[in-house]
């Protein structure tokens, strides 16, 4: 084969932007894309620095212990342990009611209601998701505590010897069962939409095949639409997660905080989340100390709900691009 | 038929001078016009779309105000070659080329040369008809001079010259400001024309514009550019072999193997190509033995 | 010999119904499937009326065992044992359907009840809550005085600050994603993913110290604005390069041949052809925020006089307003919270349904 006699390769990425006032333009809409790092660098920077000087005169203690005296005594303590677990523990309650139901749910939409009472579900859904916060913290101190106050009451009368049902104040308001209820209700929608969306997608020559051999809607799932969709639904749950530990202000009317820590005992009047410890405390602060005590407890949450996110979103994107 | 056979060289091998059945009457064809300057030429033309080389050695001179028609089987490069002629290759990530592109004898590829520049001059007219859906008819005419930044007066002047030009001009005079959706597929090619023609190009790159319409349309179209090959030069690329014989002056055969780069197998006045080629496979192209 | 078609057959089929015969259930099925759901619902009313057992409980410990059973019972005898696994789980999606629709409801309609005590009187409907504001109205003062005007007004202006700020920086994100298609697109696509995952009350934290603590500003509309920007942001950027990657290409390359800058296509030819999804995204912005309370508690505070100055003094806002008089033990501030919730909601239900009207839009133009 003869080559013809010019063959110096010109690579055309570069030119592309070569006209001067598209430069001008590219350039400051990088700028403005930026943005987004620039904000999460400054939240890193400002927050961490507070981190810093909280670890340094607190001491690891910070992380690991469970006392908040700060105002008190010449030698403030403060220790936010039982906050962090307790934001684990609701979001962990949340999750036990919002998985399952969110699954059905999705599985109703996608494989069994008709058509348009799905899309009108889908519709539906979406608008509970669109609940601002602090209409659903309304609505639990209200509604929902009174009643609940009495399942547990019932719940602790005869199912009082499983350990995670005991409760010895006999006070039964503002416990992690209520407010991790709230965060599940919070999350149905979220893990709805996501997991709604990756069964809708499961190929439909696949379902047809699992028809034509004569699969049960069970079998159908088990083998077909649930491995999957699996990625997808938990990237879909990990979202979730990542919006119930840092909410705030939906459960701050029901849960009653402690600085102790409530290890399992969910329908006890004791409990702890870094974002309301935040909200409480920092109307009554006492002055700068206390206040970056706040901000320290403020970058620890914002590590751990970043780190969930970007796990939830890289499984749902690998997911997406798996099935293109 | 093998690959083998396809192997492409420089120099053809078969000289001999086949007898074309190809039935078209002496008159379709049109009488080349004496070539003029050369307008656009492209050398030693190479095309990559990252590693994969699509293209090789095209070298084809344009004369200007002719019709030159790039005819092949799919897949031979036609569309990627016409893209390179005026720097809309370069939109595609990885895109890549060796040799030049000269354009009243400057190579449009040097790093000084703005594209915007270089596709104000030389414009395209796309396989799919793809008038602004936000802008009405008039809107999508006079669009090119508001993109360009172009200042030329008399707008309604310019309306109703390239509409007329574009040969849509009767059909629509009366809704200007209606919407251009609602244009057939045959309009709102012709209205894609006129867009193009409103910018004073000196050199107007169809791919392939009728494969989308109905035979009316493409006749319109066809009416259409041998008129306006009078004052501008057209290179169009077409899979349909009597097009190429009704409106073009030049043809440009384009053949690849599979997994190879595409050449220019043959070239030349449409009547020699058509009615006496000197290739093959030109010959069985010509004469709808495959592609 | 070929057949020709018999012409006096062409009646004969004219004549034919449509029918569906794949949709009848047999007799036998729809007696099991009425038995199935009707006889534990039976039971249950019965247990009902004649014990004195909370119906909550009831339905959860007493009703849904026994419907599963029936169920389970309806689908052996007629689909034999496969069919038992796929009525457990239609019972338990029907059952969680139930479960989200009753708490929705339970929702809206206390809000409704609620909320309307203090949006409607004995005299007709209460303008004075919408258009008044808190001064001199303290929790003992009755309904009739004072209302959320100034809250109104606050709410407004935050989130036309934050928009300002955070509609031309996200679309701006999407363009670069879309149409600039730098080499930082993964990246900055990985950025605006995380921070959309920020969670609000460490958006209030953030800008309370950058602003307020570091004595550069008063907390204030603007500082509330902020970080409502923060959290509206990566919601205008993906919905906005989402809509952007509906317009297509042939556009951009029609514009371009036509001796478009860049520029020009973007701001000229994609924009307004994606001018209703773009509106979508602000849209769906404002939604996002309009409700968020935690970082407005950290960077407005509140107020009961209608401020107009969006840079010097503590502002009042609905969620604020809503968790000021939640925390009085006075059943009027607790009435008037909930009077504020339903404006609230009534203004997210407004820009959930334009948003949805508009999308729907978008969805059916390139198609």
């Amino acid at each position: 084969m003869a080559a013809p006699p010019t063959e110096t390769r010109r690579d055309l990425d570069a030119a592309a932007t070569s006209h001067r006032g598209d430069r001008v333009f590219n350039r400051g809409i990088t700028v403005a894309a930026f943005t987004a790092l620039l904000v999460l660098a400054g939240i890193a920077i400002f927050l961490g620095v507070a981190a810093v000087e909280a670890i340094t005169t607190q001491g690891w203690s910070f992380l690991f212990t469970t006392e908040w005296k700060v105002d008190q005594g010449d030698e403030p303590v403060a220790g936010i342990w039982g906050m962090l677990y307790g934001s684990v523990l609701l979001s962990v309650i949340g999750l036990v009611i919002a998985v399952p139901v969110s699954l059905l749910l999705s599985v109703f939409i996608v494989f069994l209601a008709p058509r348009r009472l799905g899309r009108a579900m889908t519709n539906v859904i979406d608008l509970m998701a669109a609940i601002p916060s602090i209409i659903l913290g309304l609505w639990a101190f209200y509604l929902l505590s009174p009643p609940a106050e009495q399942w547990q009451f019932l719940l602790n009368k005869y199912l009082g010897w499983i350990p995670i049902f005991q409760n010895d104040s006999g006070n039964f308001n503002g416990t992690p069962f209520i407010a991790g209820f709230v965060l599940g209700i919070m999350m149905i929608p979220i893990i709805t939409s996501v997991s709604r969306e990756v069964l809708g997608r499961t190929p439909p020559e696949l379902i047809n095949a699992a028809e034509a051999l004569g699969c049960s809607l069970w079998t159908m799932l088990r083998h077909v639409a649930l491995p999957y969709g699996r990625g997808g639904i938990v990237g879909g749950i990990m979202l979730g997660l990542g919006r119930a530990l840092g909410e705030t202000i939906a459960i701050f009317f029901v849960l009653k905080l402690v600085y102790d820590i409530n290890w399992y005992k969910i329908i006890e009047s004791e409990g702890g989340s870094v974002a309301t410890l935040i909200v409480a405390t920092f109307g009554e602060v006492s002055g700068p100390y206390e206040l970056n005590l706040l901000l320290a407890a403020g970058f620890f949450l914002f590590v751990g709900t970043l780190v969930v996110n970007v796990i939830a979103n890289l499984i749902v994107q690998k997911t997406g691009r798996s099935e293109r | 038929m093998s690959t083998a056979e396809y192997e492409p060289t420089t120099e053809y091998e078969s000289t001999a001078h086949y007898e074309s059945d190809v039935t078209v009457l002496e008159e379709q064809f049109v009488e080349p016009k004496s070539v003029g300057p050369i307008e656009l030429e492209s050398q030693d033309v190479s095309v990559w779309f990252g590693k994969r080389k699509v293209l090789e050695g095209v070298n084809i001179a344009f004369p200007k105000n002719t019709v030159t028609a790039l005819i092949g089987p799919s897949g031979c490069g036609k569309s990627t070659y016409i893209r390179t002629l005026n720097r809309l290759h370069e939109l595609i990530p990885g895109a890549a080329l060796a040799g030049s592109v000269l354009y009243e004898g400057k190579d449009i590829y040097d790093t000084d040369i703005d594209p915007v520049h270089i596709r104000l001059q030389i414009g395209m007219v796309f396989q799919k008809p793809n008038p602004f859906p936000s802008m009405t008819i008039r809107g999508n005419v006079l669009s090119g001079l508001k993109l360009s930044g172009m200042k030329r007066d008399q707008h309604d002047d310019i309306v109703e010259e390239t509409l007329t030009s574009a040969g849509l001009w009767n059909e629509v005079k009366d809704r200007l400001d209606s919407a251009a959706g609602e244009l057939s597929g045959g309009q709102q090619q012709r209205l894609v024309i006129a867009r193009a023609l409103a910018v004073q190009p000196h050199v107007l790159l169809m791919d392939e514009p009728c494969s989308a319409l109905d035979p009316t349309s493409t006749l319109k179209i066809e009416e259409t550019v041998r008129e306006l090959s009078k004052d501008i030069t057209i290179v169009i690329v077409t899979h349909n072999m009597q097009q190429a014989v009704r409106v073009s002056d030049y043809t440009a055969f384009f053949l690849a193997a599979e997994n190879e780069p595409g050449y220019v197998i043959e070239q030349g006045p449409t009547t020699d190509i058509f009615g006496s080629p000197q290739d093959q496979r030109t010959l069985d192209y010509v004469n709808g033995r495959f592609g | 010999m070929t057949q020709v078609l018999d012409r006096e057959q062409i009646a004969e089929w004219s004549a034919q119904k449509p029918q569906r015969p794949w949709t009848k259930k047999p007799a036998r099925l729809q007696a099991w499937i009425a038995v199935a759901a009707l006889l534990p619902a039976a039971l249950v009313a019965l247990i009902f009326m004649y014990t004195d057992i909370p119906g909550p409980i009831l339905l959860v410990a007493v009703y849904f065992p026994l419907q599963l059973l029936a169920a389970g019972i309806a689908a052996v005898a007629t689909k034999g044992r496969q069919g038992a696994a796929d009525s457990v789980i239609i019972v338990l999606a029907v059952g969680a359907t139930l479960f989200s629709f009753i708490i929705l409801t339970s929702v809206l309609g206390s809000l409704i009840a609620r909320g309307l005590e203090a949006l409607w009187g004995e005299d007709g409907f209460r303008s004075s809550f919408l258009f008044q504001n808190n001064v001199y109205i303290n929790p003992s003062t009755p309904l009739e005085y004072g209302g959320l005007g100034h809250a109104v007004i606050g709410t407004l202006m935050i989130v036309l600050i934050a928009s300002l700020i955070a509609v031309p920086i996200g679309i701006a994100t999407a363009i670069y994603i879309t149409e600039v298609r730098g080499r930082a697109v993964p990246y900055v696509r990985f950025f605006v993913q995380a921070m959309s995952g920020i969670p609000s009350i460490v958006a209030g934290l953030f800008i309370l110290t950058v602003l307020i603590v570091s004595g550069a500003m008063n907390q204030s509309a603007f500082a509330g604005g902020l970080a409502y920007a923060i959290l509206m942001l990566p919601t205008v950027a993906r919905t906005a390069e989402e809509v952007l990657r509906l317009i297509p290409e042939e556009l951009r390359t029609g514009a371009l041949a036509l001796g478009s800058t860049r520029a020009r296509v973007v701001l000229r030819v994609v924009i307004p052809a994606a001018k209703t999804g773009v509106i979508t995204a602000i849209i769906l912005g404002v939604a996002r925020v309009i409700g968020e309370t935690a970082p407005l508690l950290l960077t407005s505070l509140k107020s009961d006089q209608t401020i107009l100055n969006p840079i010097a003094d503590p502002i009042a806002a609905l969620p604020t307003y809503i968790f000021d008089n939640v925390a009085l033990p006075y059943p009027g501030a607790v009435t008037r919270a909930w009077g504020a919730a339903l404006v609230l909601m009534i203004l997210v239900l407004i820009l959930f349904t334009l948003a949805r009207i508009l999308g729907r839009d978008r969805l059916n133009r390139f198609r």
